[in-house]
């Protein structure tokens, strides 16, 4: 794996029991991420977007292939081990329910510094600047429920930069905003991709998020069919 | 631990998320641990009652008997010297050694009969005076005047044995007894008292006479069978008779602690100690019975929760110890209001006592006093919160459990 690749993934297989046959979720995905990298994974619904990323997240096993990340064996590591690499190196926004409900956004950003071991004025010194980066300013000690969707959604990005991770990964990130909130939460991660350099990979077949991507990757019937740089 | 502080935070605040299904499990806790904490009282109350009424009534904390005494109960072992006994109690109690008082006394089975009706007896040859400092049986009087000294055909019954042989005061009563060579003696004594104690024992048996009467009648000289020492308090007990064995070793004497003299006390002792073991069992089950359903639910509830926890790095101990910790947190609220309510209820009884006087025939048997005054302990109050954080934690192992073994990619798909 050369020094400019982040991940590199071989014959990637998932499968899953359906009616007493199985189901190819993924099926010998081969896939690497260079490091900096904006990379959307497009497709339609059920062709392996977050299967693949749930791999990678390490959050599920693959039934067959190999993964490095950072030129580690991820899929070597045991359950804890898999946690702590969670921990240190990825960063992660979810579709929906991704923060901590009685947790105040300010908190949920400290989380995981906290979790880190980060001393306490540290971490909520980190989480103020990213609230700021976001657009949140002000707006720290809110909980998630007093917050909007979008709001939401820009804490969770700030939850995922704000330890600095080798990877950020992005589940439908737009899906449960609107066209104009989704536009801004897709320039955001692009714009601090730019600025701090950290590597993104969003699943989505949202056509903002496609149009902001460095690089489209195809998903059909748990397979990558094509790779485009729009 | 690290990072128990997030823990306990996020705890604290999932509780306070559904204030109604957490306040209904603190209410029911507190209730529950608020009766374990009386109930506790109560049998630590009711123990030491027992156990002093026990010894004051008329065992003493410690006896002296002649070697094979308690076990042979035969008048003929009987000592027939005490004066090393007396010396060596009366350094001890000039060395402020724990001794508060001491008599002697002369035990016998017997018979009583007056006017037709006899009944079997237990009689005890006291001497009157030294007796008060000793026993509480001069404080039982119903009828009539505790022994006089120089009144020599006295005799104080217990009320229910006055009934049985139907004599009241100045009525004659003979007693028989067999003296030391096996002779069966008899002797007329005149009733001047009556005494109820509630004690079945003392009631229904006892037959009070002068010593020196006792000595006399059953042909014992200045023998007698029981030493009978008053310590200053339970605690001193065990020195005072390590004390007093090392004072008359190599004498052919027995030296009992009040537990040793009648087994009936040890028994109940006993009964006190599982009593108290159910009790804190019962609290383990109260706390699993409230906890775990409420646990269990918020579990449920928060399935994608703990499966973001997990996505963002939280260890599986972490999440292990994150749904303890929230059982603890509950259950020491609870807790908390439990020891008030039940510590305020027990204080006050502990005050006023808890007058059960219509079960007094139920307690008569074991020197139980008709009122109960509940005594709350540390000792009482922390076995009780061992063993709610006990059941805390066995309530939220499951749950626990649970958390921890999510899959987060499945958890977070959940709904």
């Amino acid at each position: 794996m050369s020094d400019h690749v982040l991940l590199e993934a071989g014959g990637l297989c998932k499968y899953y029991h359906s009616g007493g046959s199985d189901v190819a979720a993924l099926d010998q995905v081969d896939f690497q991420l260079e490091k900096g990298a904006f990379t959307v994974l497009s497709g339609r619904s059920g062709s392996g977007k977050t299967t693949l990323l749930n791999m990678v997240g390490l959050l599920d096993t693959p039934d067959m292939g190999s993964l490095h990340i950072a030129g580690e064996n991820v899929l070597a590591l045991s359950l804890s081990e898999r946690a702590n690499f969670r921990l240190q190196r990825i960063g992660f926004v979810f579709q929906a329910y991704n923060l901590i409900r009685v947790l105040s956004a300010r908190e949920n950003i400290a989380y995981v510094l906290q979790l880190r071991g980060m001393k306490k004025t540290e971490r909520l010194a980190i989480a103020d600047h990213w609230l700021f980066e976001v657009g949140l300013d002000g707006l720290g000690n809110r909980r998630p429920d007093q917050l909007s969707g979008g709001q939401q959604q820009r804490v969770a990005v700030a939850r995922a930069l704000a330890s600095k991770p080798a990877l950020v990964l992005a589940d439908e990130p737009t899906a449960n905003l609107d066209s104009v909130h989704g536009e801004s939460l897709m320039s955001l991660m692009r714009d601090l991709n730019d600025r701090c350099g950290m590597t993104f990979l969003i699943a989505s077949h949202d056509p903002v998020a496609m149009a902001a991507a460095q690089q489209c990757v195809y998903m059909q019937d748990g397979r990558i069919v094509s790779v485009a740089t729009p | 631990m690290k990072n128990i502080l997030i823990y306990l935070r996020l705890g604290l605040r999932n509780l306070l998320l559904y204030p109604m299904r957490t306040g209904l499990t603190v209410i029911g806790l507190g209730i529950g641990i608020a009766a374990l904490t009386f109930l506790s009282a109560m049998n630590d109350g009711w123990l030491q009652n027992m156990k002093l009424n026990f010894v004051l009534t008329q065992m003493g904390h410690v006896q002296i008997h002649a070697q094979g005494f308690e076990q042979s109960r035969r008048i003929s072992d009987y000592m027939g010297d005490t004066t090393l006994v007396d010396e060596a109690l009366q350094s001890m109690q000039s060395m402020q050694g724990g001794i508060q008082a001491w008599s002697h006394r002369i035990r016998v089975s017997g018979l009583a009969s007056a006017a037709g009706a006899n009944a079997s007896v237990l009689v005890s040859g006291i001497e009157p005076e030294r007796e008060k400092d000793v026993s509480r049986l001069h404080t039982f009087m119903q009828q009539g005047t505790w022994l006089q000294p120089g009144d020599k055909r006295g005799v104080v019954l217990g009320d229910v044995l006055a009934d049985r042989l139907s004599v009241g005061l100045g009525d004659k009563v003979v007693l028989m007894a067999a003296s030391p060579d096996g002779d069966i003696a008899s002797e007329v004594f005149r009733v001047r008292g009556l005494i109820h104690s509630g004690v079945m024992d003392v009631d229904n048996l006892l037959a009070l006479i002068p010593l020196k009467m006792a000595q006399h009648w059953l042909h014992l000289g200045a023998g007698v069978t029981d030493v009978v020492i008053r310590t200053n308090s339970f605690a001193v007990v065990d020195s005072v008779v390590s004390n007093l064995q090392q004072r008359l070793s190599g004498k052919p004497l027995e030296i009992l602690r009040w537990q040793e003299i009648d087994p009936m006390a040890e028994q109940w002792t006993m009964f006190a100690e599982i009593y108290t073991w159910v009790v804190l069992l019962v609290v383990i089950i109260v706390v699993l019975a409230e906890v775990l359903n409420t646990m269990l639910m918020s579990m449920h509830d928060r399935v994608r929760e703990f499966g973001l926890m997990a996505a963002l790095g939280t260890t599986q101990q972490q999440l292990f110890a994150m749904v303890v910790y929230e059982t603890l947190v509950l259950v020491f609220i609870g807790g908390i209001l439990g020891f008030l309510l039940g510590g305020a209820v027990s204080l006050y009884y502990g005050e006023y006592g808890l007058d059960l006087s219509q079960y007094a025939t139920a307690f008569s048997f074991m020197y139980m006093s008709s009122v109960v005054y509940p005594e709350l302990t540390f000792n009482g109050c922390a076995r009780i919160l061992v063993a709610a954080m006990l059941g805390a934690v066995l309530a939220g192992l499951y749950p626990a459990w649970k958390a921890s073994r999510l899959n987060p990619a499945q958890a977070m798909r959940e709904i």
